[in-house]
């Protein structure tokens, strides 16, 4: 039964167009920064910046390498917008629409109503990604021969490694790509759990994160960092280093997962007490 | 202990300080079509979404189908269909995507189950369209299709004739009927049409700022002794006689009086003809629940306390 849920809430969530504003919009980013990298002086200042640190630039101007370009920008700036834009979505608007007291008619309790919409969110946040990371690296290839992976984020990562093990790396990343996208759906979802409209408990979402980045941006609250969320976010990165800092990238893992799991369980408290009227 | 699908006791729900919902007690038996009804506020849309777990009661109990909502809403709901007033789909899925998606909350419903209830309510023809290309004729349908779902022994209908135009209400107040007489459900019916009420129900109960104000048997109202039309070229000279003989406590509009305790049309009528009164015509005013309606409303609700 709980399978039959989980596959019907899928339909109802890939069935509205709604949720494909994310895909297309990436879709568009990811074009215009292969044009913009290929056609500008973003590429040459990029082999300058090897040739400078003793790399080849014809070894490593690769389909890898610049779709790592590509997705660093989108990541930051798109996908908590698109990601908090489905999660805001998932209970609010179902509350705003009424369909909400036409499930709650049902036999089926609240917590387990929600669960199921959390795993669909879950679920969204990996195809989200998995879309994101496969499209960058297809439209890269295109443009792009097949070669190293080099990644320069200044003060986050720095690597260099062949074309084999910076696929490995590449995907291995995606999988923690995928856990930030779920934890800004999770926080949206909380948001939206409440009894607000959907774009407020979107709106909320994003601003929580925004804030997190402005903070730990500050030099004050540098010593701080742990407590920003954002903070952990950058683990998809610290995969690609050379040799990976596992016990930094285990540690913001666990608070990511952890942040998921009270998400829920702060969205199934607010809403189990909630009256849902019309 | 009641086996009474719907059981309120003494319940009450208070909003912000605001109380919606006060020491209401309502009994509704089984195979009954029971009437809810009230202005808008009265209370009753809050009363439904307590029966159905939605909103949860400040104070008091809520059994349905023999079982306590706030505590075991699961298995109170296992035997209840619900219809709301404009019933809202997920438009850009089809009509069976939608009731798969509804049915797979409503226990163990097999795709054999929504086939039956499609071609109950006559949406063979439609179901693999999109919702959103459905007249509102056809959504009350679909609505009452997931309603159906879980082979239910109580309905609860809330508005179901909202929004419809009059060949649509007068189709749905057929298929409630039908679903009463074929299947044996027990329907609790909060409706504004009146005139719907009456034709429908055998027993109401009307809220009034939260209070239960009234309940009783639709034909109790109905037979209740109201007043009596008398038509006569001089109903002023009439009534004056009536009433100095003691047969009426009072006349209105020029056309009704109200016959005295204890007495009767015939007297009525003997007498006007004795004293040579020229009587065209007496005869009892029935009572319809709109009269009865809008005269109970007139009084204020009880004050809590008094």
């Amino acid at each position: 039964m709980f399978v039959r849920q989980l596959r019907n809430e899928l339909w109802k969530l890939f069935g509205k167009k709604r949720t494909y504003i994310g895909f297309g919009a990436f879709l568009l980013a990811q074009v215009a920064m292969l044009m913009a990298f290929k056609f500008t002086r973003w590429q040459s200042d990029f082999e300058r910046m090897l040739g400078g640190n003793g790399y080849l630039p014809a070894e490593f101007i690769s389909a890898l390498t610049v779709a790592v370009v590509m997705l660093i920008p989108q990541i930051i700036l798109l996908m908590p917008l698109y990601a908090t834009l489905v999660g805001g979505d998932f209970v609010a608007k179902e509350s705003e629409d009424g369909t909400l007291r036409m499930i709650l008619c049902r036999p089926i309790s609240r917590v387990r109503l929600l669960l199921v919409k959390w795993i669909a969110g879950i679920i969204f946040a990996g195809v989200l990604v998995a879309v994101l990371g496969g499209t960058a690296l297809g439209f890269a290839r295109i443009a792009f021969p097949w070669g190293g992976l080099f990644v320069m984020v200044p003060g986050q990562a720095f690597s260099a490694m062949p074309a084999d093990e910076g696929l490995q790396r590449f995907l291995f990343s995606h999988l923690f790509l995928a856990v930030n996208a779920s934890t800004m759906v999770s926080i949206a979802f909380m948001f939206s759990c409440f009894n607000m409209k959907p774009a407020a408990a979107t709106i909320v979402a994003l601003s929580y994160l925004f804030i997190n980045v402005v903070m730990e941006s500050i030099p004050f609250f540098e010593r701080y960092n742990d407590f920003f969320i954002t903070h952990h976010f950058r683990c998809w990165l610290l995969v690609l280093e050379n040799p990976v800092p596992w016990a930094r990238v285990f540690q913001s893992e666990v608070i990511l997962v952890a942040v998921n799991i009270t998400a829920f369980i702060v969205g199934a408290m607010a809403f189990q007490v909630r009256d849902i009227k019309s | 202990m009641t086996d009474a699908p719907i059981h309120l006791t003494d319940l009450r729900k208070v909003f912000g300080g605001r109380p919606a919902v006060e020491s209401l007690d309502l009994t509704v038996p089984r195979g009954e079509i029971f009437g809810l009804l009230g202005h808008n506020g009265a209370g009753k849309s809050t009363t439904i979404g307590m029966m159905l777990g939605q909103v949860w009661p400040t104070s008091g109990s809520i059994r349905v189908c023999g079982h306590d909502v706030t505590s075991n809403r699961q298995k109170a709901l296992e035997k209840v269909g619900a219809i709301f007033e404009s019933p809202v789909f997920y438009d850009y899925l089809s009509g069976w995507r939608n009731l798969d998606i509804l049915s797979a909350y409503s226990g163990a419903t097999t795709k054999a189950r929504i086939a039956e209830v499609v071609e109950w309510v006559g949406l063979t023809g439609r179901i693999d369209s999109k919702v959103r290309t459905y007249s509102h004729g056809m959504r009350a349908r679909l609505a009452l299709a997931q309603a159906l779902l879980p082979k239910p022994e109580l309905l609860i209908l809330d508005e179901p004739s909202d929004g419809l135009d009059p060949e649509g209400i007068h189709e749905m107040r057929e298929t409630i009927l039908r679903l009463h007489r074929e299947l044996g459900l027990t329907i609790m019916l909060s409706s504004h049409l009146l005139n719907e009420v009456e034709q429908l129900c055998t027993r109401i109960a009307i809220m009034q700022k939260g209070h239960k104000v009234f309940e009783g048997q639709v034909s109790e109202v109905k037979a209740a002794r109201g007043r009596v039309m008398l038509k006569t070229a001089d109903f002023n000279g009439a009534t004056a006689l009536l009433q100095s003989n003691g047969l009426i406590t009072a006349a209105s509009e020029g056309r009704f009086i109200v016959l005295a305790p204890g007495r009767s049309t015939a007297e009525v009528i003997r007498l006007l003809v004795a004293s040579n009164v020229p009587v065209e015509g007496v005869w009892q005013h029935e009572q319809t629940l709109e009269d009865f309606y809008l005269n109970l409303l007139k009084t204020p609700p009880p004050v809590p306390g008094k």
